[in-house]
């Protein structure tokens, strides 16, 4: 496990696309040593405050969870394609789609919404899930 | 507005047709897998009747003019947006500028670009369907070439598509149980019995039993069948009569004409069969030297796959809407 | 009357029309062909277009195209029961009561003779007849259309003078103009597209005949009485 450094802007902006992609209004991190603050306002952009020395001190990697937008029944392929086992981890970038809700004959493609590494799946195959509920892990590139 | 980069020959614009005037003469046209357009009108929020591309002869090449969103339906393989591969099936945004590239389905004949807010171009005798023995409808009565402008319709769908997208479960697919596959690469068409089957004797029977090739002299008009000729007992001088898409009919020469989207209004050449409706989308996605049989079907039989097919597309309407409505409450 | 589809009637009431009783046919799961027994003449086709008036308006009915002595009815959904269909179907011919049609009458100028009337010189030897007089017998004529079809605002033209009827030829010709008037067996009428086509041209005629921007597209319908008129005559 390495350590992310929070006052890399890199991590910073990647962060911030997460939030906007997902449509979550803002983040805060508290570690000892730092505090990192992020508010994403309509139409501006992000504004990012960053308060004492944020560095070296994570210990985990921050993972991103993507989450089901709403309720349907979770396919990590498309159903008209060739069944293949998925070998993990995997790069992806945030536009690229990691699965389906399948919802009737309805598709809703799901993105990733950040670039960087599919890690684990966090549901069985064709599982019913609902609104909120982690599909995936995905872990910031090094 | 699209602009038309590159295109083959026969590729047109197309709709639900224009059914009605078949008694004055006038084709009913519209597109080859009505199925597929039906389903991308429905996914990108347009009405059932808003007309869209039909592709037939590849690679395919437009540019957008101003964002616009689209679904590519009916064929098999990835279309291209620039240099990024798409879903079929699936709703996607363009920007200005952006070129979408159609190539070579895998193992389908016909694709269709579905625009939101359809093609604008003028609808003649309820339909925007290019005649094209007529030589009206459509863009200017005629197939599109390279450098056509063509404008597109107000988009009205007042919900908003997902960024990433809607897709469907493809009707090949999610009607499985209605469709069925072709069988080591022989496509089961289903047909009833027509006017003259039973002058056509043991012949009859051989058309149901033989394997046919469709043969390089198809098009929107009709399929010609290449197989074993199969005559009648009987010369029939018959009376011109109206015919429909799906009519089965025998010229002298024994080798079956199948009449399609484009069929003439009237015929003469004894009928042996006439192709139930709902199987004809699956024959406009045969391609050319692809080879089918014809099975037996009643009334009954396609009454039960209309109303499946039917009940897919209804879901897929009231789905799609749904998940629109959610998505836009939860944003 | 007892009511026969096509797939329960034995041979010999197929080959042609038989006395007495129509024929309904199938065309797929939804279209369905009613023939008209004997002759192809006015009597029957007035009977047709009767028949046409009557199903037009069946809640169930999307398309009705009347035929030379036959009509293709399309439903609007393939039906549980086809029988009932079909007899319906006869039901109404039967009381169809053979209607005239009050139509217009519409004189078509025509240039007889020249560079289109390719097929002039074949007809004269077919009847033994001289130019002058096949087109004298042609214009002279009064003809009804009987129906529309094969091509858009194409009229199925009757009432050929049996002197000039003239067999479809074997191998058509590629490119017919629009705007010939032609012979087809006992019919007569003037091509509506240019392309293949294999009647016999004996004439022009310039009139503008299809209008798909029209709210009515066609100007000859069923029951219209047409005259040719000539505007020259070049031989």
């Amino acid at each position: 496990m390495s350590a992310i450094d929070l006052s890399d802007p890199a991590t910073i902006a990647v962060l911030t696309d997460a939030l906007i992609a997902a449509g979550v209004d803002g983040l805060e991190i508290t570690k000892a040593g730092g505090h990192l603050r992020i508010v994403v306002s309509k139409g501006e952009g992000a504004r990012v405050s960053l308060i004492g020395n944020a560095q070296p001190d994570f210990s985990a990697p921050l993972v991103a969870i993507v989450k089901a937008p709403m309720a349907g029944r979770f396919c990590a392929s498309h159903p008209s394609a060739p069944a293949e086992a998925e070998h993990l981890p995997r790069a992806v970038s945030d536009k690229d789609v990691i699965g389906f809700l399948r919802i009737g004959f309805v598709l809703l493609p799901i993105p990733a919404g950040r670039s960087g590494l599919l890690t684990r799946r966090l549901t069985e195959p064709d599982a019913l899930v609902g609104f909120g509920d982690p599909l995936c892990e995905i872990e910031p590139l090094q | 507005m699209i602009e038309i980069i590159e295109t083959g020959p026969f590729n047109t614009v197309q709709d639900l047709g224009r059914p009605g005037y078949r008694d004055i003469g006038v084709s009913a046209s519209g597109a080859m897998d009505p199925l597929a357009v039906r389903i991308g009108n429905i996914l990108v929020g347009n009405d059932d009747g808003a007309a869209a591309i039909e592709v037939q002869t590849f690679p395919f090449k437009l540019r957008f003019e101003a964002r616009a969103v689209f679904a590519v339906t009916g064929a098999d393989g990835h279309p291209m947006l620039d240099a990024r591969e798409l879903l079929p099936w699936c709703t996607h945004f363009a920007e200005a500028g952006q070129i979408l590239e159609l190539r070579q389905p895998l193992t389908r004949a016909r694709a269709y670009v579905v625009l939101g807010g359809g093609l604008d171009v003028p609808v003649l005798m309820g339909s925007r369907s290019t005649a094209l023995r007529g030589g009206f409808g459509g863009n200017g009565g005629r197939p599109l070439i390279n450098g056509d402008r063509i404008e597109i319709g107000t988009h009205s769908d007042g919900l908003p598509l997902p960024a990433s997208g809607i897709a469907v479960v493809e009707p090949a697919v999610a009607l499985d149980d209605v469709f069925p596959a072709p069988i080591d690469g022989v496509l089961p068409i289903r047909a009833i019995a027509g006017g003259e089957h039973e002058l056509f004797a043991s012949d009859g029977e051989a058309f149901w039993n033989q394997t046919w090739r469709i043969s390089s002299r198809s098009d929107r008009t009709g399929y010609r069948l290449s197989g074993e000729p199969i005559k009648p007992t009987a010369t029939i001088e018959m009376r011109s009569h109206g015919v429909v898409p799906g009519v089965i009919q025998v010229p002298p020469g024994g080798e079956p004409i199948i009449q399609m989207s484009d069929a003439n209004t009237a015929g003469g050449y004894p009928k042996i069969a006439g192709i139930i409706e709902c199987d004809l989308w699956r024959l406009g996605q045969a391609r050319i030297g692809s080879r089918l049989r014809f099975i037996r079907s009643t009334h009954a039989e396609a009454r039960a796959v209309e109303q499946a097919a039917a009940r897919y597309i209804e879901d897929v309407r009231q789905t799609s809407q749904m998940i629109k409505r959610a998505l836009k409450a939860m944003a | 009357m007892i009511v026969t589809s096509n797939i329960l009637a034995p041979l010999r009431e197929i080959v042609p029309a038989t006395k007495g009783r129509a024929r309904v046919s199938f065309i797929g799961a939804r279209a369905f062909l009613l023939e008209a027994p004997g002759d192809f003449d006015l009597p029957a086709q007035r009977r047709i277009w009767a028949l046409s008036q009557t199903v037009r308006h069946w809640v169930d009915i999307a398309e009705v195209i009347p035929g030379m002595t036959n009509f293709l009815a399309i439903l609007k959904e393939t039906p549980e029961d086809p029988e009932i269909v079909v007899r319906r179907l006869v039901e109404a011919w039967n009381n169809a009561e053979s209607i005239d049609l009050a139509g217009k009458t519409i004189e078509i100028p025509v240039h007889y003779g020249g560079e289109y009337a390719i097929d002039l010189p074949a007809i004269c030897e077919f009847s033994g007849l001289s130019d002058r007089e096949v087109v004298r017998i042609h214009h002279e004529a009064t003809y009804r259309v009987f129906a529309l079809g094969s091509a858009p605002g194409f009229g199925y033209l009757h009432g050929l003078d049996p002197r000039i009827y003239m067999p479809r030829k074997t191998v058509p010709s590629l490119r017919m103009e629009k705007g010939c008037v032609t012979i087809g067996g006992m019919q007569t009428g003037v091509a509506m597209l240019t392309g293949p086509n294999g009647w016999n041209s004996l004439g022009y005629a310039e009139l503008q005949m299809f209008d798909p921007t029209s709210p009515t597209p066609a100007l000859m319908a069923p029951g219209d009485t047409v005259r040719f008129v000539p505007a020259r005559i070049e031989l």
